[in-house]
């Protein structure tokens, strides 16, 4: 069987774990507990007739005072950049970090999760991040891990590069 | 047990050493704390695929074995599953008298810690983000309202003449779209929405039978109408305001013309204040494709036409040549803001 490791980045509370306990264990918590260090969990996938094991990688989220370790991401085969446009400084932070992945692991397979879609009318994304959104030139999901929204096509649609590239 | 082992098991660290590659015998007995993890007759500790974490961190503590580092290298935390509960560890790995050494602790009164004082400053910075929502969302709530009720006493001021609250409102609407494609700021942007409204209140000083007369102006009706630009001025004036000086401006200078031509100073070029030249482009434009007491609503292409022909003359080229890359949403605005 293959293995994919996969990590999700972004800025902290944008709903990174939220998102991976949707997908793995169909919760969500509204109570924000924010995540220290590391934590992995796995989920057996099927995709194009293969079986395939994802190994999640949870990395703590950014803020100005605490940065992603790089070393977190040594053998990832595709990564997660989530914003919550709610909060449109996450963006930013998503930015960054996508720069950051590419200078140490290279142009590897990422997807871009703008999460928290339940709360659509409370988005407000620039203009310019649009813009700068449409310039990463990665697929754009807008997921919703409490209502579970788009959220299997995130980690699908992930695998599914994986596999191809 | 030595004294040693006790101390290291007393703060749930578990030491091993490297026999093979991924499997590391045990120095000290195991923790209980880390019991649930293993099966009881565990003896020694493979780290294979079971062990994402360390597997991973391996890779340095490989690197840092093979220099024979002394001082530990810290693998940072991470967090076990284990019967529903998650339990949190930390590895750190060291080269001590020829032996590649590894501990694992158990470290949840550390994570507890740092977790307590992450979860508060998280806390607080959420707090603190969602208070400037707040605030920005108050202050958009005071400019908007600001807005509407300078364009209701710019509707009234402006009833004596064609000046509808319609066209009052476009021309605002306009100079934005021509600000934002500058690339001004969010702030400018509004100022000018505010602002070029008010480029002809000084009208207000002008006398019906010349504001109204259908035909052309005799010589000194016309110096009398063109004092409306000063008047607008002098009312705009000393409010200590940042947008009032820029509709101070507008009012005094929209009648300007970029060669030199126009009142009431024969400003030329870009000694006529920018905000200004804009409003003039887009008086004109909403002027011209609509009816006036002198004139019908010229279709799109005349209006073009004719202000093509001004351009370099009475009005900046290029804002004009920007005016016409913009045309599209200048148009979705005549077409959305009527009276
Ligand atoms: N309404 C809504 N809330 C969400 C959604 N996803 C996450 N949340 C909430 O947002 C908060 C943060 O979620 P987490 O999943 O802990 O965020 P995180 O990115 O893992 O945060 P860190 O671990 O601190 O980096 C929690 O209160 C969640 O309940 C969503 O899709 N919609
Ligand atoms: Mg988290």
């Amino acid at each position: 069987m293959i293995q994919k490791k996969i990590c999700l980045l972004g800025a902290f509370s944008v709903g990174k774990t939220s998102l991976i306990k949707r997908y793995v264990d169909s919760i969500f918590e509204e109570k924000y507990l924010t995540t220290v260090g590391v934590k992995i969990d796995k989920k057996l996938v099927e995709i194009e007739r293969q079986k395939v094991m994802m190994m999640i990688w949870d990395l703590a989220g950014e803020d100005d005072f605490c940065k992603l370790q790089v070393s977190y991401l040594r053998g990832a085969s595709g990564y997660i950049l989530v914003g919550d446009p709610t909060r449109p400084h996450t963006l930013d932070r998503l930015f960054c970090l996508h720069k950051k992945a590419q200078k140490n692991i290279g142009n590897i397979p990422a997807i871009i999760a703008l999460n928290k879609h339940d709360l659509c009318n409370q988005w407000s994304l620039s203009f310019a991040h649009r813009e700068e959104l449409e310039e990463l030139q990665q697929p754009i999901l807008n997921t919703s891990a409490k209502t579970g929204d788009q959220v299997q096509s995130l980690f699908i649609d992930l695998a599914t590069q994986m596999l191809s590239n | 047990m030595t004294l040693l082992a006790r101390t290291f098991q007393g703060f749930n660290q578990w030491v091993l050493r490297e026999v093979s590659e991924q499997c590391f015998e045990p120095i000290t007995p195991r923790p209980q704390a880390l019991s649930p993890l293993f099966k009881l007759d565990d003896e020694f500790l493979h780290i294979g695929e079971q062990w994402p974490f360390l597997l991973h961190f391996l890779y340095d503590a490989k690197a840092h074995w093979i220099e024979q580092h002394a001082q530990p290298l810290i693998s940072g935390i991470w967090l076990e599953d284990c019967q529903g509960k998650e339990i949190a560890l930390e590895a750190s790995a060291l080269y001590v008298d020829g032996e590649s050494l590894l501990i694992v602790h158990e470290i949840e009164r550390k994570y507890g810690e740092t977790a307590y004082r992450l979860q508060s400053s998280r806390d607080h910075l959420l707090v603190e983000e969602e208070l400037e929502r707040e605030v920005a969302r108050r202050t958009r709530q005071i400019i908007a309202r600001e807005e509407q009720i300078s364009l209701c006493l710019l509707a009234a001021a402006g009833c004596r003449d064609e000046e509808t609250g319609a066209h009052i409102r476009r021309i605002g609407l306009y100079s934005a779209v021509m600000a934002e494609a500058l690339g001004w700021g969010i702030d400018q942007v509004d100022h000018i929405r505010m602002a070029a409204p008010m480029h002809d209140i000084g009208k207000i000083g002008i006398p019906d039978y010349i504001l109204q007369k259908p035909g052309a102006l005799e010589n000194d009706e016309r110096s009398l109408m063109e004092t409306h630009a000063a008047i607008g001025a002098s009312m705009l004036s000393d409010t200590g305001i940042e947008m009032m000086d820029m509709a101070r401006d507008i009012a005094q200078c929209h009648h300007e013309r970029w060669d030199g031509s126009g009142y009431p100073k024969g400003l030329r070029g870009e000694e006529i204040p920018i905000a200004a030249r804009i409003t003039a482009i887009v008086d004109i434009y909403d002027a011209l494709v609509h009816k006036r007491v002198y004139k019908p609503a010229y279709s799109e292409e005349k209006t073009y036409d004719i202000m093509s022909s001004m351009s370099g003359s009475h009005l900046d080229p290029r804002l004009f040549e920007l005016f016409q890359q913009n045309l599209a949403q200048i148009q979705a605005i005549r077409q959305q803001v009527q009276d």
